[in-house]
């Protein structure tokens, strides 16, 4: 997959995610599209430029958060890597390592998140903030994970047919 | 042997037969006869004649079928396009209301200059409580700018683009707004939270303030205008040994479902930062 074409398809990604899924919470908890795509994108064996696929996706998601510049790079960068891990190791049940890995980049997201707030003096308890964000965005990731690593490995397979 | 009658006879004797003929069918002698040759050609005829209707039905109803296939897909196109047609004139009409309801808003407040503007987007981060406006730096906006919607104050604008600007919302944690309790006029902090919950803190414990009062903006600290409205006090918590007391707070403005918003373009922001005890001087 090149990465000329990680630019326009991730900033579509980009853009439905600010403007459709973040208005669709469960409870306060919104989906990360971004994280779900790059997770599923990393995942297709065939794929060579994940980590670039990665870098690009964070650097829009930033642009477009007020979180601090960067969380969100580092923090698919970590993500792509435990999927980087699990795929060299894991030769099938695919969909079950989406699920494990978006698991894995949603408490990196999050965690580091709530460590950025701390830092800058907003005060909240840990477990309702679990409660009504973390456990809630793991539900919304994980609904979108089927499609969306269907979709993908659809997508990638089109795009590099077996040989 | 051969007898051969004159021509005249034997027209005379035809015409004798076929009369008595004649007169026996109308006396009846004939009608047994009749029915045993009749009722099998009936039968014949009626099974033919059915067979024959059947496949004229067939034909004349194909054409029919046809036609009524035609006309009921040009009447699903005109009930697609009616429909699609009514999904855009309820969401005319959920506008209006809106903009209705801001230009209420608007003319109670004239005090202020505002520009309307539409939330295209939110934070895609669910810990910060961020909305996206069309508007920007060429349609005059600035940061610090105060947003408010028909209800009351949404938040203010943090970040400006030429074609958009970002407003942290009145729930964002990072929200710290002077108010004013009514009716006592008491004074007190509203911050946000991570969740969504915004809390009315370091109100003086001599205060009296009971669920039902009115949150407004009191002005101090010059980052908003006086006198919008914020929301009410639903619960307070106060302790004895505490130097203040903290209060929950339920805003008039629906967070959830924010289209329309309306921005205050004649309000600039106080920098008082300088004039903090921390800052430093010279």
């Amino acid at each position: 997959m090149s990465v000329i074409l990680s630019i326009p398809v991730l900033s579509f990604i980009t853009v439905l995610q600010s403007a459709v899924v973040s208005r669709l919470p469960l409870n306060r908890g919104t989906a990360d599209l971004m994280l779900v795509v790059i997770v599923a994108i990393t995942l297709q064996k065939s794929v060579k430029t994940a980590w670039q696929w990665s870098i690009v996706g964070g650097l829009l998601i930033d642009f477009f958060s007020g979180l601090p510049f960067g969380l969100f790079t580092t923090s698919y960068l970590i993500t792509t890597g435990i999927a980087f891990h699990l795929r060299e190791r894991i030769w099938r049940f695919s969909f079950l390592m989406q699920l494990l890995v978006v698991l894995s980049g949603t408490i990196i997201i999050h965690g580091l998140s709530m460590l950025v707030l701390f830092l800058q003096g907003s005060s909240f308890q840990f477990s309702t903030v679990l409660q009504v964000i973390t456990l809630p965005s793991i539900i919304l990731n994980f609904m979108l994970s089927l499609p969306v690593f269907l979709i993908i490995q659809d997508i990638v397979q089109q795009l590099n047919p077996p040989e | 042997m051969n007898i051969r009658f004159p021509k005249s006879i034997r027209i005379l004797a035809l015409s004798l037969v076929a009369i008595g003929i004649l007169a026996l069918a109308l006396s009846g002698v004939f009608t047994s006869l009749s029915r045993l040759v009749v009722s099998p050609l009936t039968s014949l005829q009626t099974w033919v004649s059915q067979q024959y209707q059947g496949v004229e039905i067939f034909l004349s109803a194909s054409q029919d079928i046809r036609e009524i296939r035609q006309q009921n897909t040009e009447l699903e196109a005109e009930n697609a396009r009616m429909q699609a047609q009514i999904v855009e004139l309820q969401q005319q009409l959920v506008e209006y209301k809106i903009l209705s309801a801001l230009l209420e808003f608007a003319r109670a407040n004239p005090e202020h200059k505002y520009i309307g503007a539409s939330v295209i987007g939110r934070d895609p981060s669910p810990f910060l409580n961020y909305i996206i406006i069309n508007r920007g730096s060429d349609d005059g906006l600035r940061r610090g700018m105060p947003v408010v919607t028909q209800n009351g104050l949404a938040g203010r604008i943090i970040q400006v683009t030429a074609s958009g600007a970002r407003v942290s919302l009145i729930t964002d944690p990072v929200t710290r707004i002077n108010v004013r309790i009514e009716p006592s006029r008491s004074a007190a902090v509203l911050t946000g939270s991570i969740t969504g919950d915004i809390t009315l803190e370091q109100i003086p414990q001599a205060a009296d303030v009971n669920p039902g009062n009115l949150i407004l903006t009191s002005g101090l600290g010059g980052n908003y205008p006086a006198n919008i409205i914020i929301g009410q006090v639903t619960s307070i918590k106060s302790r004895e040994n505490d130097i203040f007391q903290s209060a929950s707070v339920q805003s008039v403005t629906d967070f959830d479902d924010l289209n329309i918003v309306l921005v205050i373009i004649n309000f600039d922001p106080i920098d008082i930062s300088p004039l903090l005890p921390n800052a430093e001087t010279p």
